[in-house]
């Protein structure tokens, strides 16, 4: 039984390049997989279904350039939902670069639908601070938030005017890729001030998420990109996360496929002492 | 006294904000406020405190000519390059924009997508199952990974909804304990510090 020793010691860019191929085979050759909905995504869609035109609807980009892939697909999806509902958009980030990111994605979809900067959608860019930031932020927005990301003050905007405090809030988006992010929003703002709290996640992070929904504390969940596309689905715009699902469920079926053979190596070796 | 003032005021801020949260009178609300405001405007200098950190680390890797040391002149390259971009043009369009869209995002991204391939050689190499409690982990495991992409779905429409009750079930109760264990270890930690027990985040030792 070579054929078990020498596999075991397979070089590892074989490896490499077979995930290579089961990323770029679906990409250029899609399968067109359903995709199902999820609980958790469905409440989310239903929530903002639910929610009258004019509401305000805090969208926090808690994320970087390394979770682009994975949450500006559902930020888009989101914020698609929210520009066709006429809900506004008051978006901030608890990460440096999330704001940024927030804004690539706020810039392509707002024209389509004639929004209007600082009437319908405001970005208000990195707040520092994370939970105590969070607290004094919910009592008074006015006393953090003086400008916008870009310097421009926060009173010659509607918008900025409208919200003073999280009573003024419908609900809170966090697209949050880990520290500070969701956990904190439910903890420091959701807990003290009551406001409803939704999350997207990368796919590592959505497990963490299941006590707090099962508690209320979150009303919905996006998890990783399978999330993204779930929510793409439902507001019909399918992109970004809805054409990687191939890729990853290719992806997925291949690392079983190693964990299987792997595990026959183990049988092998046992049996043979 | 290089340790005694730093206690009193860990202690008194820290006492404070709680009994904020407990007394809703406006004097200890008012004042809570302003220490939470001043706490943003520390926060803020952390940025400036972690540029000089890494401009000195990288500039002593320099100097010391330690392994990999022209890395480090990239870096500072292009951490000046970049503030100088942002500080000229501004954060809206020009070319920090361009960079950050173009070199940031990507280069993020792709460092990022490299654990799948890792992820899949150890998938290979380390996911064996060798006790009953490794094979039970391992079975749950294959089901979520099947049951959370489309193709899960395609092979068996009760893929995830058995993937829902592990999330929700097993996992929430596993997460759940743990949770509880870790954050009594906070509160316990945390009165360690504002009584002065605990000092490890002053440099350690008694006075």
């Amino acid at each position: 039984m070579k054929f078990f020793d020498r596999l075991e010691k397979i070089d590892r860019r074989i490896i490499f390049f077979l995930v290579g191929l089961a990323v770029i085979i679906p990409l250029i050759i899609p399968l067109g997989l359903p995709v199902d909905i999820t609980g958790p995504v469905q409440d989310v869609f239903d929530r903002v279904e639910e929610l009258p035109e004019g509401s305000i609807v805090v969208v926090s980009c808690d994320y970087d350039p390394g979770s682009e892939a994975e949450l500006s697909p559902a930020t888009a999806a989101f914020l698609e939902h929210c520009f066709r509902k006429n809900l506004r958009v008051y978006m901030m980030g608890l990460w440096p670069a999330g704001p940024e990111l927030g804004n690539l994605a706020l810039e392509s979809i707002a024209p389509t639908y004639g929004k209007v900067y600082g009437v319908d959608y405001i970005n208000i860019g990195y707040r520092p601070g994370g939970p105590v930031m969070l607290v004094s932020l919910g009592r008074d927005f006015t006393d953090l938030v003086r400008a916008d990301y870009a310097g421009v003050p926060i009173d010659s905007f509607p918008l900025g005017r409208a919200v003073k405090s999280a009573r003024d809030i419908d609900l809170v988006m966090t697209l949050s890729a880990g520290d500070p992010g969701v956990l904190h929003w439910i903890i420091y703002f959701s807990a003290r001030y009551g406001t409803e709290i939704a999350t997207a996640t990368t796919a590592i992070m959505a497990p963490q998420q299941y006590p707090y929904l099962s508690s209320g504390q979150l009303i919905g969940l996006l998890g990783g990109l399978k999330g993204a596309a779930e929510y793409e689905t439902l507001v019909d715009k399918k992109a970004r996360a809805v054409a990687g699902m191939d890729s990853q469920s290719i992806v997925h079926l291949l690392l079983v496929v190693f964990i299987v053979i792997g595990n026959i190596i183990l049988l092998y070796q046992k049996r043979r002492k | 006294m290089k340790q005694t003032i730093p206690l009193i005021i860990v202690f008194t801020f820290g006492f404070f904000v709680i009994i904020a949260f407990f007394i809703p009178l406006r004097v200890f609300q008012d004042a809570s406020q302003t220490f939470e405001t001043w706490y943003t405007g520390v926060i803020a200098f952390f940025v400036f405190i972690g540029i000089f950190n890494i401009i000195k680390v990288n500039v002593n890797k320099i100097q010391r000519k330690l392994s990999d040391w022209q890395y480090s002149i990239i870096l500072l390259f292009f951490l000046a390059f970049m503030m100088g971009a942002g500080f000229i043009g501004g954060p809206e369009g020009g070319v920090f924009d361009y960079l950050f869209e173009h070199m940031q995002i990507p280069l993020g991204a792709t460092m990022f997508s490299l654990l799948a391939f890792f992820v899949a050689s150890a998938a290979f190499r380390a996911f064996r199952a060798r006790t009953p409690e490794a094979t039970l982990l391992l079975i749950a495991a294959v089901i979520v990974m099947i049951g959370r992409v489309p193709i899960g779905y395609y092979i068996w429409k009760g893929f995830p909804n058995l993937v829902e009750w592990i999330m929700s079930v097993p996992n929430t109760a596993a997460k759940r304990g743990i949770l509880f264990g870790a954050d009594l270890g906070l509160i316990s930690m945390a009165l360690r510090v504002l009584l002065g027990i605990e000092r490890s985040y002053m440099g350690g030792g008694r006075e």
